[in-house]
């Protein structure tokens, strides 16, 4: 009995080799693999049938037994969704893996091109020895599905099991589901584009993101009022430090940059380098600090791979290039070379080219928060802010327009950052209501303490005092107050996920 | 520090290797095993067969028996990850005498002293029953039935029990009641077979997954579940029955009313096999609809649904687990559910059965040989052949066996309260969790003049108050046999030495004969657990629960094969007990039992509000010594929860992540993490028994069924406080 063709869709079944002395009895379908490779315009994907899984998680154990993940990482993943009222209550699970997706959100953010899509199978692939451990992906998928392993330093993902499948084997998850609740299948990728909505389900990120590939089978009678059991309790997210720092310092040298040529532009001659020499040596550094961010800085010059399509990649170009032009701006101011109107209008475009591709990197439909105009608007206001401040601070200029200036930025950050939390605290959208709820609620005390710094620092003391005390400690009290505000940045994002289980605490059992 | 991972030049790949094997296919390198144990899963009593993956003294996988009746290729997130039990932080390697206080490390020698020194002054002092043995349903069938010979014979004290008085007793009492004899009638395959399924407070995706896969399997049955919690069974179920908390007895009987009066009933088996019918069918008049609805909350239209399929089933199955046991009407309910099956002539087919869907791994085993509510091979106490029947086989003196049965284990510990108990020996189970009413059990232990703790872990919250710990090898590292649910004897097999010192149960209770003098008398010959069965085999001869067809040639042949299977009798796949109408009672019928409904003991009042009922979640086993030491199961579910209905915990202002305290009148957990959730019903919480650090048994009760024994967990009364409100 070979090739049983089973269900509506191209799944095709190995059967089960009965040993001798077993029962011969009805077996829930297992060894649930297709028998053929896709042809063009088809792939694999998942199905996962809703009705049947019992929440019972043996496809999360057989992940990490067959991946050897330790319990903190989960490569697939067991959500719970309920809906109706007592007794009417209805309550499912979803078991979900990776997607698969017709457009990998994951493999398009990556700078060093360690996701493939396998032209054959369509299978997600991600290569643990080219990964930097970036975590760009992380950010960008809508599911949560690649998940960052700090022990090695890399992130990692479901597979399909492929090389188990190219076996004749059933992905582990498959084959250890008592229910026969996931299958592999093959797709049409031109029908799937044409009409997925079957990868829809409660608890689930749209599948306009990327197209996921999963299909899923809903209970017929599922209450209208069916979500997420885990939405209750909302936890900030990593604050990316190193990354804190490098994002401010940048955008501070974009700005003080701008100050320094237009200084230098309307003839101000009093000892520019000095000011031009300190910014590039800040951006310098957190430049280099940011590498520590990646779970392998040794590769980090790897980033620039994905050029074609990964924002991170031309954020590394833009800003390399960006220190490249100041250094020659800031060589220039030193020995008085001429050209310098035009040489330092190149530095700065390019810092602003650096900068806009720094937070494009942030506008990803997978981490609702971070993908609107106000991302682009807090970090062009940081630079506006920082810069002129920065540059009053070294003393090198008393012109009253930097002043202004800084004014201009800390107004600019002070409204962007308000009507953001007003944004945010109006939406329906779950994601953003929830990143609302961390700033007014745990995080209540940051954002205040953020805003009273935008005003004393960045409004009332550069117009009050030209003076060189009042001018560095609101420059060092504004910067403090820009990483501060950066630092809530990163962790009151509340990213797209797929429905998890109940327990609010995910205590990591070594 | 590995500065190369720092720079990032390492990534581990070596740790995070694939490999290719012909046994697993592609899998991470560290699980190819250099040879496979078939043996079976230790948990609980579905017994999926499993194999046990080793390199060099390690277990480092498992995976399904492919060839095991039971479980078809599958196991639970438990099975799948059940290697990691073996070498895990926690597990006892030398045994532990207190000395000033303290537990220290002795050898074997001076530890088994103590032990018979220690006991059998006890018992000198204040009298052979003043010894107090707490058994397990977590051994092998050799081991239990050396254990009863041990305690009951060899230390002379019959206050002998075991945690299945937690558990199932209420099932033994009830089949020992209805049919004459304990023994589950029925078979899994009957699930598959039946084309009705009621299942009575049993919540088999939670407990029991493996089962599931048979009603996947029947493509026929309407299947019925009866919880008062929407559990993820209820979600399975056709017909879900969210009948008010232990209103099971009213819900029987009313069904039982129904099929009478629409005689939807099987007279001729009456006829031919029962007694009491007249009785009974008076007795049901109490149990109109209109008053079974009231007390259980259901419509009249769910009620005659229920009773209609079940009445016109061809094969009508009822499983029932702990929302049955756990009851002190648990006896009575159990003959309810008895009394349809033979209303229905639904028993001795296939596909239909009353069925006990039992708990741990070999409860079975020592319901069979144990030598604790029974004698070996369901002998009774108080019946004169019986005994001498036994005496003759162990060529023992007649008088040397009790004539009725000791303390039951909450007697026990009530007894240890009291101060007729005086030492007692606690073997493979962790009371300081599961007992009920901790308050009760910490005064009785604290009383003990020398508790003895044989566990594979230590600490647990019951070694920690141990006199003398002794380490035990645990599932992988010994050899002997399990029952399962279902009658059906696996074979257990060592796949790795046990850690330290620690040695198999088998291997201590011989060792503890040994120093009693009794091991030749008792044990003559024996080496190893094969000569337990052997024993076994001839003393279950002729008995409901024959297993002198059973060898373990057989068993590594086969897989599994269940009893009865007398010597020269066919070998079947799959049987039923009472094919032939003939139930073990003197008039050869089963029995109708008339079971009046009374309200659970703790009845909620303003004070306590709310009803607390305590169950189980598919990560966990039991008391969580094995489970927790699985990373994976920690982490899919860390900690205890309660469950609370929306409409109450407005009333209180409470949100769910809120961190509460369960007070009832006897004691309080403080802490839970809530969860608001419409699978419970308004006016009721639930919560999981598994975790010491919040433990619902604080607050159960000490409420019992007077004949099984078995505690009343599933309700008491309780009310919902924020964290440290009052205290």
């Amino acid at each position: 009995m070979k090739g049983l063709p089973l269900l509506e869709s191209d799944l095709l079944y190995l059967s089960p080799d009965l040993t001798p002395g077993a029962l011969v009895r009805i077996a829930p379908a297992r060894h649930m693999a297709p028998l053929r490779l896709p042809e063009a315009g088809e792939q694999y994907r998942f199905h996962f049938d809703m009705t049947k899984c019992i929440g019972c998680k043996c496809c999360v154990v057989a992940c990490n037994e067959q991946n050897g993940n330790p319990a903190a990482i989960n490569w697939r993943r067991v959500g719970e969704i309920e809906g109706g009222h007592y007794p009417h209550t209805q309550r499912h699970y979803l078991s979900m893996g990776c997607n698969h997706c017709v457009e990998p959100s994951c493999l398009n953010g990556c700078p060093v091109e360690a996701y493939t899509k396998n032209f054959v199978t369509g299978v997600v692939e991600h290569s643990a020895d080219t990964c930097i451990g970036c975590q760009y992906c992380t950010w960008n998928c809508s599911y949560g599905v690649p998940q960052y392993n700090p022990a090695r330093g890399v992130v990692g993902k479901c597979d399909l099991c492929h090389n188990r499948l190219s076996d004749g084997m059933a992905p582990a998850c498959v084959q250890a589901c008592p229910e026969g609740a996931i299958a592999v299948e093959i797709v049409n990728i031109a029908e799937w584009r044409a009409d997925y909505l079957a990868a829809n389900a409660p608890g689930l990120p749209s599948a306009d993101d990327s197209i996921s590939t999963t299909r899923i089978t809903l209970p017929a009678d599922l209450a209208p009022d069916t979500g997420r059991v885990d939405t209750q309790q909302i936890r900030p997210e990593h604050p990316h430090l190193p990354l804190v720092f490098m994002l401010v310092l940048t955008q501070l040298a974009l700005g003080a940059f701008a100050v320094l040529w237009l200084l230098d532009w309307t003839g101000h001659t009093a000892r520019l380098w000095i000011s031009a020499l300190a910014s590039l040596a800040l951006a310098g550094v957190s430049l280099g600090v940011s590498t520590l961010h990646l779970g392998r800085p040794v590769y980090a010059w790897r980033a620039m791979r994905g050029l074609r399509h990964s924002w991170l990649s031309r954020e590394v170009l833009g800003l390399s290039l960006f220190a490249g032009a100041a250094s020659g701006f800031a060589g220039m101011l030193l020995f008085d070379m001429p050209g310098r109107p035009l040489a330092g209008f190149g530095a700065v475009l390019l810092g602003a080219a650096g900068v806009m591709c720094s937070a494009r990197i942030y506008l990803v439909r997978a981490r609702p928060a971070w993908n609107s105009g106000y991302t682009v608007a807090e970090f062009f206001a940081t630079a506006l802010l920082l810069g002129p401040l920065f540059v009053r601070a070294t003393g090198v200029s008393g012109a009253h327009w930097i002043a202004w200036a800084a004014a201009c930025g800390g107004a600019a950050q002070l409204a962007a950052q308000m009507l953001k939390f007003l944004w945010l605290a109006q939406s329906e959208t779950f994601e953003l209501r929830a990143s609302s709820r961390l700033i007014s609620g745990q995080f209540r005390g940051a954002f205040l303490a953020r805003l009273g710094v935008l005003v004393a620092a960045g409004l009332v003391a550069p117009l009050a005092s030209g003076r060189l005390g009042v001018s560095i400690a609101a420059f060092a009290l504004a910067l403090a107050g820009e990483w501060l505000g950066r630092w809530l940045f990163f962790v009151t994002v509340v990213p797209k996920n797929m429905a998890a289980g109940f327990p609010a605490r995910a205590k990591v059992a070594a | 520090m590995n500065i190369k991972r720092v720079i990032g030049l390492d990534n581990l790949a070596g740790d995070y290797a694939y490999a290719r094997d012909p046994e697993t296919g592609y899998t991470a390198a560290r699980r190819i095993a250099d040879q496979w144990v078939s043996t079976t899963c230790g948990y609980c009593s579905v017994g999926c067969g499993i194999e046990i993956g080793v390199r060099g003294n390690r277990a480092v996988a498992v995976r399904a028996l492919e060839s095991h009746p039971v479980n078809r290729g599958k196991l639970c997130p438990k099975g799948l990850s059940e290697h990691h039990t073996i070498a895990a932080e926690n597990r006892l390697k030398r045994p532990l005498l207190r000395r000033n206080g303290k537990l220290v490390e002795v050898s074997w020698d001076d530890a088994l002293g103590a032990m018979v020194e220690r006991f059998r002054a006890t018992q000198e002092r204040h009298g052979r029953n003043s010894l107090g043995v707490i058994s397990t349903g977590q051994l092998v069938t050799e081991e239990f039935y050396a254990l009863g010979k041990l305690v009951q014979l060899g230390f002379g004290t019959n206050n002998f029990d075991g945690n299945t008085t937690l558990c199932m007793s209420t099932a033994v009492s009830g089949y020992k009641l209805s049919f004459g004899s304990d023994g589950p009638p029925g078979a899994y395959e009957d699930l598959e077979r039946a084309d009705v399924v009621l299942l009575l407070g049993a919540n088999i995706a939670d407990n029991h997954p493996i089962l599931c896969q048979y009603l996947e399997a029947n493509p026929r049955k309407t299947l019925i579940v009866a919880d008062p919690r929407v559990t993820k069974t209820a979600m399975m179920a056709d017909l879900h029955l969210p009948l008010k908390p232990r209103s099971d007895l009213a819900l029987l009987n009313g069904i039982a009313h129904i099929l009478v009066r629409y005689n939807l009933i099987d007279r001729e088996y009456i006829a031919r096999h029962t007694t009491g019918f007249e009785e009974l069918v008076r007795f049901l008049d109490e149990y109109p609809p209109a008053k079974v609805c009231e007390i259980t909350g259901l419509s009249e239209e769910q009620l005659h649904k229920t009773a209609f399929l079940y009445g016109r089933a061809q094969a009508g199955f009822i499983g029932w687990t702990m929302g049955v046991n756990h009851s002190t009407k648990g006896t009575e309910t159990v003959n309810a559910i008895c009394n349809l099956a033979l209303l229905t002539g639904n028993i001795g087919r296939a596909g239909a059965a009353p069925f006990s869907i039992t708990g741990q791994c070999n409860a079975m085993g020592t319901r069979e040989t144990g030598f604790t509510s029974s004698m070996p091979g369901y002998r009774k106490f108080d019946d004169a052949g019986d005994r001498a029947e036994l005496a003759a086989l162990w060529n023992i003196a007649e008088s040397r066996l009790p004539a009725k049965r000791g303390l039951a284990y909450p007697d026990i510990v009530e007894g240890a309260v009291g101060g007729k108990i005086r030492a007692m020996w606690i073997i493979a189970t962790n009371p300081l969790v599961s007992f009920p009413n901790q308050g009760v059990l910490r005064q009785a232990l604290a009383d003990l003049e020398f508790l003895v703790v044989q566990d594979g872990y230590h600490p647990t919250p019951t070694t920690e108050l141990a006199h003398l710990v002794l380490p035990a090898a645990i599932w992988g590292e010994k050899e002997g046999t399990y029952t399962n649910s279902e009658r059906r004897v696996s074979k257990v097999n060592k796949a790795v030495d046990p850690p330290g010192e620690a040695r198999p149960d088998f291997d201590i209770f011989l060792a503890v004969a040994e120093r009693l003098g009794c091991r030749d008398e008792l044990f003559p010959g024996w080496m190893g657990p094969g000569d337990a069965f052997e024993e076994w085999r001839r003393v279950s001869r002729g008995r409901l629960c024959d297993y002198s067809g059973i060898s373990y040639e057989m068993l590594a042949g086969r897989g599994a094969v269940q009893w009865p299977l007398p010597e020269g009798t066919p070998f079947r796949e799959t049987s039923r007990l009472y094919e032939d109408g003939k139930f073990p009672t003197a008039d050869g019928r089963a029995r109708f039992l008339c079971g009046e409904w009374e309200p659970f003991p703790e009845q909620p009042n303003t004070e306590y509000p709310l009803v607390l009922n305590t169950g189980r979640t598919v990560e966990h086993w039991h008391t969580r010594t094995k489970t927790r030491e699985v990373p994976i199961l920690e982490r899919l579910s860390p900690e205890a929860w309660l469950e609370m209905n929306p409409r109450d915990a407005g009333r209180i202002g409470l949100r769910s992540h809120d961190r509460v305290d369960v007070v009832s009148r006897r004691g309080r957990v403080s802490g839970v993490e809530l969860r608001l959730t419409e699978i419970i019903a308004p006016g009721q919480v639930f919560m999981p028994f598994h975790y010491s650090e919040t433990n619902a048994n604080e607050v159960t009760q000490s409420a019992f069924d007077p004949i099984s024994r078995e505690p009343n967990y599933k309700q008491c009364a309780v009310r919902i406080e924020r964290k440290g409100a009052t205290s």
